[in-house]
């Protein structure tokens, strides 16, 4: 018998006993077989099924065998008659999701439900169904399904609903026929039909904008019966002002109208959605926002946390971009600093360190030091994150928020609010030269007493960079020492290689810094020893005052300027054998990152330590791709892939898109095929290239593809030569050449006999940017110096009217293909004037920096600087003919 | 996406748990996520008061129904005011079959009917049904009576 255990606190007396208390699943596997007796008891039945979903919803699970037993068991309780126990059967066997082979014992029962004359077990069987369907099944329920979407029953037209937005994930062919009754759908009187129907025609339609945008048009003139539904049609709406450009006459923006009356619309939810489409319009302009602002102003003192929450959010997200709008409610946002809710609290504390001006500072600081002590750690980073930009935009303030920064790091906290902190510090310390000693001073006493081997090495990496150039770098051999004496041996490691940098900048600290070194030489760690006998050998001058020669100061100290992700990944495929690492054969190009990983970094400059690292890059795959190619494997080191570029339109047949990997000598297109056509096979798959508009280009080779069956992406090869070292340009039309093959559906085999057959692509071009690497440098200013005035080359340009500053800026970022350092190719909104600095490497290898400087009048006319600096005179001017033609 | 919908009773023990589209690996962080939140936060809030919060992209509601915690976590279009609706329907359906705001054992008496509710209230992180009346009468399979 079950023990129950009484719990000592005293409440109801009938409270205390859980009716699952000693539940055990072996107990509730043998209990299920009631499910197979000749009289079945639905009483009995029903809570044996409410154990097996306690057991689930507790995170247990079954095995395989376990589930299957169940599952069988559970198929004989559709022969009883209790409606409570059925719908209790539906419910479970969505919970066990049987394997495709075991479905098919349910189908039958399952389809006898959905033809049904009750409606609600036709729903309930669409429900299950579908979550245990798969494609070939679904085909044949499909006619029920569409029926049951226009059904008038709002139950069965949700149900099915419901199951074609699942279904659009794994079967979209199919569900996409449905849209004329999923139109039919979004007219219904039944306000969450309307609601489910439209998520799922726009998720058809997502691809077709002429679609959405009558759509919209069509809603928003008629009626929609619920918030819900009315916040969908506020998203698709600011979808369809997105890709259309503002009426040029009138200067109106399409739809703002609407947006603007479901500010005033009853519920709450609709109300926040249209005012976060408008805050997040493009080049919203300052009279579009303010009613949206003065409503979200209103909810900051709601007395519901979630709206004060909604209201705070948006706002401080509005305050990234505009924050002269949002500055009317720092009073209300002041009183949110003591708000219970934590995260009300930091997202008004945020909010008003990017709105304060340079004179609040201070106040709000006191304010924010008290907040501290009682917020979670990664509500504090989020603080420090924002103290670090307000820094950075009111430079006279360091003193104060240095301050600040420092007081925290002593104080309790975990290894990322820590980390938070000391790049902030790092940060400041770069960007704002007056904070420099002062920063040094706060990182040497927080190595004092760290308890994070990772910060310590890095700040002591940091120190060595930034102390001996200060006016008095013997001040922090002391803390740099005591690592030596009283870490362990990562840090006392690291602490070796600082004290050598000092030795070899500081002339005049060399003798002493030699001392320290040689007492390391008996330190009881290998690294440590090797490192200082390394430093103390090359250094040289035996510890007398003479100047480290250069070169010796550039092996062991200089940037390897490489993107420390591919040196890695270069590192792992490296095989152990006779022949060294070539440090040479390393990838430079950064990869560009996904958008959204890339806006996370745009927010965060970079404290210690290298660039920014991209994931691991493709390059390594096309590598090894094109050197597995006997025809390629002779082109030498693989200098640069482009992106993709599509040669097809979005769903046609045939979808194409093509790489160009640049070499010295040769350039590869790899064409990227996929057969969108269930009921061909195409073989012998090749590209037919015109290079006639593409002089320097004469075609080598061409690697063809065997065969390209339905839906799996194949590639096909076509090589050029090019002069060595030129970047030669030109334009190359593209037919793709095949045999097509009539494949039978329900076999799955082709027939024998093909016809050739061709298909028209769109063409391509090599361009000068093709020959560009994005490579990134962690400090512009600094590369800029070190590679000083003397090949450096200014010129100006008139772009002449342009959509808006931000576009020409990424014209130009994309024409030169090169990578934007510092977060520079973020224009603000509304500005007149940016500068954009770049970095890449010229095919050549030839390192190269650029400094964009634009303006913009009052009629869209764009001018330009444009100054380059380069490793080689002729590269300069390269760049400037790229940009003058 | 509807990522999550938990309860739990005033101890923090798990009643219901249901993921969608979380993998496996990040379910037990999740669950003493909201746990700890729940501790920290919940103590004196009233019944059906909602609280919020944020972690990382992902939005959380959450309140207090007699002697359970309810905790509903969203991403995108699942925000917290998508997920304050969404909570409503799920407190109304829980008042709804307990006749009242639960104690643990009254909710656990009920639990076949509370998963059925769940069942028509979230579908695989979709919200289906949000009328507590029809979802009465859909849990016992009876029509809606609205059309």
């Amino acid at each position: 018998m079950a023990q129950y255990v009484k719990k000592d606190d005293d409440r109801d007396e009938e409270a205390e006993y859980s009716p699952f208390s000693g539940i055990e699943k072996g107990a509730v596997l043998q209990e299920a077989r009631v499910f197979n007796d000749p009289q079945l008891d639905s009483r009995r039945c029903s809570q044996v099924i409410t154990k097996l979903l306690y057991l689930l919803n507790q995170g247990d699970t079954f095995t395989k065998t376990e589930a299957t037993e169940v599952f069988f068991s559970v198929t004989k309780l559709f022969q009883a008659r209790d409606v409570g126990l059925r719908r209790m059967v539906y419910l479970i066997i969505k919970e066990l999701s049987p394997s495709a082979d075991e479905v098919i014992i349910v189908t039958s029962s399952l389809m006898k439900d959905m033809n049904s004359k009750t409606d609600v077990y036709r729903a309930n069987a669409i429900r299950v169904l579908c979550r245990i369907t798969d494609g070939t099944l679904l085909t044949q329920i499909e006619r029920y399904l569409k029926q049951a979407i226009v059904d008038k029953n709002p139950v069965v037209a949700s149900a099915a609903l419901v199951s074609g937005i699942h279904l659009l994930q794994t079967n979209p062919e199919i569900v996409k026929r449905w849209s004329n009754e999923v139109q039919e759908a979004v007219q219904s009187r039944a306000a969450l039909v309307q609601f489910h129907a439209l998520a799922l025609l726009q998720q058809i339609r997502q691809n077709d904008r002429l679609a959405v945008s009558k759509l919209v048009t069509s809603l928003t003139k008629g009626t929609v019966r619920s918030p819900l539904a009315q916040c969908l049609l506020i998203r698709y709406t600011s979808q369809v002002i997105r890709e259309s450009s503002m009426n040029s006459q009138t200067g109106d923006r399409p739809f703002y109208d609407y947006l603007e009356s479901c500010l005033r619309h009853k519920s709450e939810m609709v109300i926040f959605e249209a005012a976060r489409a408008i805050t997040e319009l493009s080049d919203v302009t300052s009279r579009e926002l303010t009613p949206a602002i003065t409503v979200l102003q209103l909810f900051l003192s709601s007395s519901k946390p979630v709206l004060r929450f909604a209201a705070v959010r948006t706002l401080n997200k509005v305050a990234m971009t505009h924050p002269m709008a949002v500055t009317t409610c720092n009073i209300d946002m002041e009183s949110l600093i003591s708000d219970q809710n934590r995260s009300i609290a930091t997202l008004a504390i945020t909010t008003l360190l990017k709105t304060g001006n340079e004179s609040g500072v201070d106040r709000l600081m006191k304010q924010i030091t008290n907040f501290m002590s009682d917020i979670a750690d990664e509500f504090k980073i989020v603080v420090v994150d924002a103290i670090r930009s307000l820094c950075l935009k009111f430079p006279l303030k360091f003193r104060t928020l240095m301050g600040f920064l420092s007081n925290i790091l002593r104080e309790e906290g975990g290894f990322e609010y820590k980390k938070a902190i000391v790049d902030s510090i790092v940060t400041i310390i770069r960007e704002i030269p007056d904070a420099k000693e002062s920063g040094l001073l706060h990182l040497c006493e927080f190595i004092e007493d760290c308890e994070f081997t990772y910060l310590s090495t890095q700040i002591l990496h940091f120190l060595g960079i930034e102390g001996p150039k200060t006016s008095d770098p013997s001040k922090y051999i002391r803390y740099i020492y005591n690592r030596v004496i009283l870490e362990n041996a990562t840090v006392r490691a690291s602490a070796v290689s600082t004290l050598a940098k000092f030795g070899a900048m500081v002339d005049s600290l060399k003798p002493r810094i030699f001392v320290l070194l040689r007492r390391c030489l008996y330190d009881n760690d290998d690294e440590v020893r090797d490192r200082a006998t390394l430093y103390l050998n090359t250094i040289g001058g035996d510890g007398s005052v003479v100047e480290t020669d250069k070169d010796v100061k550039e092996f062991l100290f200089g940037s390897l300027d490489l993107p420390l992700a591919n040196l890695e990944t270069s590192l792992k495929n490296y095989e152990p054998s006779e022949e060294p690492f070539d440090i040479s054969s390393v990838p430079r190009e950064v990869k560009s990152q996904p958008f959204a990983e890339k806006k996370a970094a745009a927010k965060k400059p970079t404290g210690l330590g290298a660039p920014p690292a991209g994931p691991t890059s493709a390059v390594d795959t096309y590598d090894k791709l094109l050197s597995s190619i006997p025809e390629f494997s002779t082109f030498g080191l693989l200098f640069k892939s482009s992106a993709p570029v599509e040669l097809t339109e979005a769903e046609t047949e045939y979808a194409v898109n093509v790489v160009k990997h640049i070499f010295d000598k040769h350039v590869v297109f790899q064409y990227n095929c996929t057969n969108t056509i269930p009921e061909q096979l195409l073989e012998d798959v090749t590209i037919v290239v015109d290079a006639s508009e593409a002089e320097e280009f004469e075609e080598i080779a061409t690697k063809p593809l065997k065969s390209l069956p339905y839906d799996t992406p194949g590639q096909t090869f076509v090589a050029f030569e090019k002069p060595e070292g030129v970047p030669a340009v030109g334009k190359f039309t593209n037919v793709l050449r095949f045999i097509v093959k009539e494949v039978d559906p329900s076999t799955g085999e082709a027939e024998e006999d093909g016809v050739e057959d061709e298909y028209q692509l769109e063409e391509f071009e090599v361009v000068a940017a093709d020959y560009m690497l994005k490579v990134g440098v962690s400090n512009f200013r600094n590369a800029w110096e070190s590679l000083g005035p003397d090949f450096e080359r200014v010129d100006e340009y008139g772009l002449g009217p342009r959509e808006s500053l931000k576009e020409a800026v990424s014209t130009v970022i994309n024409l030169l293909g090169m990578q934007p350092c510092e977060g520079t190719e973020v224009v603000a909104a509304n500005s007149r004037s940016h500068t954009c600095l770049l970095s890449g490497v010229y095919i050549g290898n030839v390192k190269v920096l650029v400094r964009l400087s634009f303006g913009v009048d009052s009629a869209k006319e764009v001018a330009m600087k444009l100054a380059v600096r380069s490793e080689d005179e002729a590269v300069s001017d390269a760049i400037h003919e790229l940009v003058a033609n | 996406m509807l990522l999550a919908v938990l309860i739990t009773n005033s101890e923090g023990n798990i009643l219901v748990e249901r993921f969608n589209g979380v993998p496996g690996e990040e379910r037990l962080h999740w669950r003493s996520f909201l746990v700890k939140l729940g501790a920290d936060n919940l103590k004196g809030v009233k019944n059906e008061e909602l609280c919020v919060a944020s972690h990382k992209s992902v939005y959380i509601v959450y309140t207090v129904l007699g002697h359970v915690n309810i905790y509903l976590v969203g991403k995108d279009e699942y925000d917290e005011l998508a997920l304050s609706e969404a909570i409503f329907v799920v407190t109304s359906a829980i008042k709804d079959v307990c006749g009242k705001p639960p104690t643990e054992r009254l909710f656990l008496d009920k639990y076949g009917r509370i998963c059925l509710c769940l069942d028509e209230i979230v579908w695989k992180g979709l919200l289906e049904n949000t009328d507590k009346d029809r979802i009465k009468r859909l849990v016992r399979l009876k029509p809606p009576t609205e059309f």
